[in-house]
């Protein structure tokens, strides 16, 4: 276990490092520089680049932003907010972006497997159709235009929330943004719940719980969506990186001081060294969350599922299950 | 039916030669089996897919609307990009439901000072013009860029997701079949393609390259293939361990064979209802890259840069913003409820719970 | 390049007669009839009950657009930042409603008979708000930090080409050392400038951020790169403390200096900004009672037309377009520019399109930011260059025809390079119907960049036609007549003219220095040059819908420097 865990980690070193080399060079690639301002003469651009040490080669610029990220240090920001160290801003703002993203997520989560289940216990009834409508729904619309009406309904019109981000009233000023950015995920995980749900509910091992007089809830939680979970919770991993880290859409409507809008603006204003800085946290949670979840795997199924699904990633499923010795023992799926 | 004899597994860790092995029936006169019938299963799909109302509804919508998108654009005198600035942030008017008093060109403006009714075609007294949606900022007749933006949304979505699915498919068709150091190396790859934030390559692209169709299609490309690509690896890590395809190898199949004949006709059931989800998330994204103002350029129209347009007028001329946003909403739901009824049609077990 | 900005910087610093420093500047329209209208409120707005106000009843909500990009004055080069700088400090002088420079820490200057040696006498009551005394150490501090190489300011500038400061340009080039800058503490409330030749207008750059000083032992004492982060690490001299900010905040706010030499004039208890960035959600919190100005986008003006509370600003820069007859070679010819300026409607677009406020421009430098020596705004004439530069079709269409008969072409395609903004979209939209239908046979390609990508590719010359802005720098006709001289950074086009370089050097350094009135014409004439060759094609001039709580008046609006001061702002 131990073991494999070290080996995730070196193996994640090595991504990280690739992605920001990845990301060195579509940034030198990237049209237009920091300093490219029509009241910068070419002498004061070449100062500035000098400055911030652009002039130099791409290698040596990598070398030494490898060489201080070991540091700790993520280096300054050109533009957004000039020389202001990006630790600093993201120590500001990514509390913000985690805790919007966790209402989020939790809401989007519960709604999500509510809806799922009622939908998938009542297949192809109106009441089905009604689940999935609501859910895909959510999705239907751009979240820019649902959060602007969600801010004249509930903000202007009703006055019942503030309509910016506010941050002595952090936990009502986070309502209507995280709902809004909770649609996707309320969707996908509806979904993703009615489908996996349908599926277990028709495997032989139901069958078997059923004919052995367990019903109703038990059956439901404790045999159905235990089952289920695993997929639900592959799809929720990637969705939860995607809304911690913030979106620029909900976080320009709402005035939200944090990461997602950040990030838009400085990829426009080619503050270079913010995008990286934010790209790199997000792949490390990214890393991290993944190897979370193959770790929930063992705790929620202890069969772990050799078979992958539409969504498994059994590569790491067959090495995991290699370490922690367990072999399969049971077929989920059965294919004709 | 599957072969029910036992099989030992020792056989599988020996080593066999090219000559090890030669075809004993290679009589010409031999009798096919061919009492079954072929299509069968594909009949199958097709009832209980058109047993599905929530898709066949679909369906109908999904073409009403590419018919639409294919000559809307072409049903009134007004062309996408032309604009008539006189003719400014029209009411919606069309003729005869204009006599019962709706669609008439009337708009409820609400300012500070109260609310007033402007008539834009009474007050410049246009007794013959109609738009049937609307003007926008500009004076461009929203009925044609409705369906001009409908046109090249889907075929920016369409388009990014067929070559989604040819890259996705092969890719883990082949990472699933090889397994080993290939399937480590190249999911080594998934893994640092999906570990960049999908915006900041997406924007990325955007600035590097001239924007435009082919460029948001690349743009699309680059972040979607991969859950493709996860779908048919587990599918192939699955299949390849069944009988059918040992059959195949032992009769001398080549990988190529193995992966496009044997399994890939196996999981494309999979592959359809998945490409069918791609295009609601393309379009999607789509809009956003209209949003954060990297859609595509003007003065041609997407569904996205409709909305992001008319959503800076969104308090002011609220009737600009719902024909882009009924049609792409019509379109994520169609699309989504299609998939579905086609994931159920091509998976029997999902329709019997 | 270097040679250009030398030349440039020649130009620009002669002896001009006329003070620049009594030009330009709207104040605001509120401050007159405050008590008047605060009576007649009766908008829906108004009598919103505020759901919360955070921060007291005297302080004044402000929306700006975006956030704060530094706080440190020789860093900073946007709006908002240099507005809250000068919210909270005091430099020599400071703007007053007119834009004029008044006394502020300094209380008294003596000038040289030469005009090259500025005395400041600063004031013995000035103080940080630590309760240090304001001293010519302070000053020179931060003069010397804006022209150290190491610090990089970008409107270092001002200090040498713009201000001529002996040894500026020097020391930014890093062939001379920073303490031979012509600045000297002559003793702690004595400051001695000292310039390479006399610039009228100087008094006038005093009230710029970049000029203000820093405490040395306080910012020395900082940690390193923490200037300007907090509350805790800028000192405050002015009218108002800084209460709560940290970088790129999206909330921040200013409270009275109790201290503050002038604190009796300041009537308001504090300000407190709000970054929004949509400007719908900045209207309904609006109109909710949250905010008590904000700046409206062109489309919700029409929501408030007729609206008492409805302010519009000049925001002093202008739009437009470059035509590059350098690379391009029938962009060299003017008939054919000439007939792309006459084929704009101007009108349509300040009043279709932009609909802010903003003002249709037929002349090279735009109107209301410069006032001439008889008062009078220097473009306030419209219809000057009538003859070349109208809306006018057919006027186009006969430029048009000689064009294309002297290039034996009839068919052109040019790509017009535009940046990613909602507004200069939907301008560039209209500007290619309008140009394709007047001219038949013209083709325009709208190419969409990112800002910094766009301003390099034009600085690179790399664009046929771009639809580009430029604000002015100071209150002064010359920053924009500067541009279109031979080798400027800012000549796009590439444009070379010897008589119009003439004429430019004899307004900065030459025959006309010491005569108000025939600089004046003779930069008229400059100007006709231009526009006699459509060097540049005008379109329109920025303006700010604003809209302003009933009650709220005294707001000083600027065109340059500073865009809003709040020093004397009232909130009813």
């Amino acid at each position: 276990m131990k073991r494999y865990v070290l080996k995730r980690l070196a193996i994640s070193v090595f991504t990280l490092l690739v992605i920001t080399l990845i990301l060195f060079l579509l940034l030198q690639m990237m049209p237009g520089s920091p300093f490219n301002d029509e009241k910068l003469s070419a002498d004061q651009r070449v100062a500035l680049n000098a400055k911030y040490g652009l002039d130099q080669p791409i290698y040596v610029q990598y070398g030494r932003y490898v060489m201080n990220l070991v540091r700790g240090d993520l280096g300054v920001s050109y533009n957004i907010s000039k020389n202001t160290p990006i630790s600093q801003l993201v120590e500001m703002r990514l509390p913000i972006s985690l805790q919007i993203g966790g209402i989020a997520v939790a809401f989007g989560a519960i709604i999500g497997l509510i809806l799922g289940i009622v939908a998938s216990l009542n297949r192809n009834t109106i009441l089905d159709t009604i689940c999935t409508f609501i859910s895909v729904l959510g999705v239907s619309v751009p979240s820019y235009v649902f959060a602007l009406g969600l801010s004249y309904s509930l903000g202007f019109k009703l006055s019942w929330l503030p309509m910016l981000y506010n941050t002595k009233l952090p936990f009502e000023s986070s309502v209507m943004p995280s709902i809004a950015l909770s649609m996707f995920t309320m969707a996908s995980i509806a979904r993703f719940t009615r489908n996996e749900m349908a599926e277990v509910m028709g495997s032989d091992y139901m069958l078997l719980a059923e004919s052995k007089g367990i019903s109703g809830a038990p059956l439901i939680m404790r045999h159905a969506l235990r089952n289920a979970l695993i997929p639900i919770i592959t799809v929720l991993a990637p969705l939860v990186v995607d809304l911690m880290t913030g979106s620029l859409v909900i976080e320009k409507i709402f005035s939200i001081p944090g990461v997602g809008s950040l990030l838009v603006t400085a990829i426009q204003s080619n503050d270079y060294n913010v995008v990286i800085a934010l790209s790199f946290i997000y792949s490390a949670m990214y890393i991290v969350i993944m190897l979370v979840v193959d770790i929930l795997y063992g705790v929620i199924d202890p069969r772990i599922r050799l078979s992958g699904d539409d969504s498994g990633r059994p590569g790491f499923f067959e090495r995991w299950s290699r370490v922690l010795g367990i072999k399969k023992r049971k077929e989920v799926k059965t294919h004709a | 039916m599957p072969n029910e004899v036992a099989f030992d597994a020792s056989v599988l860790e020996r080593e066999f030669l090219a000559d090890d092995f030669e075809l004993i029936n290679s009589d010409p006169n031999a009798k096919t089996d061919s009492g079954f019938s072929s299509d069968s299963y594909w009949k199958d799909v097709r009832r209980r897919f058109f047993a599905n109302k929530g898709a066949v509804v679909s369906l109908v919508f999904i073409t009403v609307i590419v018919f639409l998108a294919l000559i809307g654009p072409h049903m009134n005198e007004y062309t996408y990009s032309s604009q008539s600035l006189t003719e400014k942030n029209f009411g919606p008017r069309i003729p005869v439901l204009e006599n019962l008093g709706i669609f008439n060109g009337d708009e409820v403006l609400k300012t500070t000072t109260g609310e007033k009714i402007v008539n834009g075609y009474k007050d410049k007294n246009l007794t013959d013009v109609y738009y049937w949606f609307g003007s926008d900022t500009l004076g461009r007749d929203i009925w044609t860029r409705v369906w001009e933006g409908t046109r090249i949304s889907l075929g920016i979505a369409v388009v990014s997701a067929i070559i989604n699915m040819t890259i996705g498919m092969s890719f883990g068709l082949i990472s699933g079949y090889f397994g080993g150091l290939t399937d480590s190396i190249m999911q080594r790859f998934t893994e640092i393609n999906n570990g960049i934030p999908r915006l900041v390559i997406v924007t990325l692209l955007m600035l590097i390259l001239k924007p435009g169709f082919a460029t948001i299609v690349l743009a699309l490309v680059i972040t979607e293939w991969i859950s493709m690509s996860r779908i048919s690896r587990a599918e192939m890590l699955k299949l390849k361990e069944q009988e059918f395809v040992l059959a195949s190898r032992t009769l001398g199949a080549g990988h190529a064979t193995l992966i496009f004949r044997e399994v890939l006709p196996n999981i494309i059931g999979q592959i359809i209802t998945q490409l069918m989800f791609s295009i609601p998330t393309a379009i999607f994204t789509e809009a956003f890259l209209s949003f954060v103002g990297m859609g595509i350029p003007v003065p041609q129209c997407s569904l996205g840069s409709l909305i992001s347009d008319a959503f800076n007028s969104f308090t002011t001329h609220p009737y600009q913003i719902v024909p882009p946003i009924i049609v792409l909403a019509l379109l994520m739901l169609s699309f989504n409820m299609l998939a579905d009824g086609l994931r159920e049609a091509f998976d029997p077990k999902l329709k019997e719970a | 390049m270097k040679l250009a900005k030398r030349l440039m910087a020649v130009l620009l610093s002669g002896v001009m007669t006329v003070s620049l420093a009594a030009c330009g500047g709207n104040s605001a329209p509120t401050s007159s009839d405050a008590s008047a209208s605060k009576s007649d409120s009766s908008t829906a707005a108004s009598e919103a009950t505020p759901t919360e106000t955070t921060s007291g009843d005297n302080v004044l909500n402000v929306m700006v657009e975006i956030e704060v990009a530094s706080l440190d004055p020789q860093i900073a080069t946007d709006g908002t930042s240099f507005e809250v700088i000068a919210g909270y400090t005091d430099g020599l002088m400071q703007m007053d409603e007119h834009g004029k420079a008044v006394a502020a820490i300094a209380e008294s200057y003596d000038l040289s008979e030469d005009g090259l040696t500025y005395t400041f006498h600063l004031r013995d009551d000035a103080k940080w708000s630590n309760g240090e005394p304001v001293t010519a150490a302070d000053f020179v501090y931060g003069w010397h930090r804006a022209v150290n190489p190491e610090t990089a300011s970008e409107y270092n500038y001002l200090y040498s080409e713009i201000g001529q400061i002996k040894n500026a340009a020097e020391i930014i080039a890093g062939e001379k050392e920073v303490s031979e800058l012509g600045i000297t503490a002559v003793d702690e409330k004595t400051l001695k400038v000292e310039l390479n030749v006399p610039v009228s207008y100087f008094l006038s750059l005093m009230y710029f951020p970049t000029f203000y000083p820093i405490n040395q032992a306080f910012f020395e004492g900082l940690e390193s790169g923490t200037f300007g982060t907090s509350p805790s690490t800028v000192l405050s001299n002015g009218a108002f403390i800084l209460d709560t900010y940290e970088p790129a905040a999206l909330s921040f706010s200013l409270v009275k200096n109790p201290d503050y030499y002038d604190a009796e004039d300041v009537k308001l208890d504090g300000l407190s900004y709000q970054v929004v960035k949509d400007s719908q959600q900045a209207f309904m919190n609006y109109q909710n009672g949250m905010l008590d100005i904000v700046k409206l986008s062109g489309d919700q003006v029409d929501q408030v037309s007729g609206d008492p509370e409805l302010n519009v600003v000049g925001a002093g820069y202008m739009w437009y377009l470059t035509m590059n007859g350098n690379d391009v070679p029938a962009l060299a010819n003017a008939n054919l520019r000439l007939a792309i300026t006459n084929a704009i409607n101007r009108e349509s677009i300040v009043n279709d399109v932009v609909k802010d406020g903003s003002v249709a421009t037929y002349t090279a430098v735009p109107p209301q930011f410069a006032t001439g020596p008889d008062g009078s705004d220097f473009s306030a004439d419209q219809k000057m260059f009538a003859d070349v530069c109208a809306d006018d079709v057919a006027k186009a269409a006969e430029y048009f025809e000689k064009a294309k008969a002297e290039l034996g072409q009839d068919t052109f395609t040019f790509e017009l390079l535009l940046e990613d903004q909602t507004e200069t979209q939907n301008v560039a939209a209209v500007l290619k119907d309008q140009i394709e239908t007047a001219l038949p046979g013209v083709t325009l390609n709208l190419k969409v960049e990112p800002k910094k990508q766009r301003v390099e590719d034009i600085q690179n010359g790399n664009y046929e036609v771009c639809l580009t802005r430029w604000g002015p720098d100071y209150a002064d006709p010359m920053t924009y007549l500067g541009m279109w001289t031979t080798g400027n950074n800012n000549n796009y086009g590439l444009w070379s003219s010897a008589e119009y370089d003439a004429i430019i050097a004899d307004c900065t350094t030459g025959a006309y220095i010491t005569d108000a009135e025939a600089r004046w014409n003779a930069m008229y004439e400059a100007e006709k040059i231009v526009m006699n060759e459509a060097v540049i094609a005008p379109i329109y001039t920025k303006a700010d819908a604003n809209m302003i709580k009933t009650g709220v008046s005294g707001i000083e609006f600027h065109p340059v420097a500073l865009n809003r001061v709040y020093k004397h702002a009232v909130k009813g």
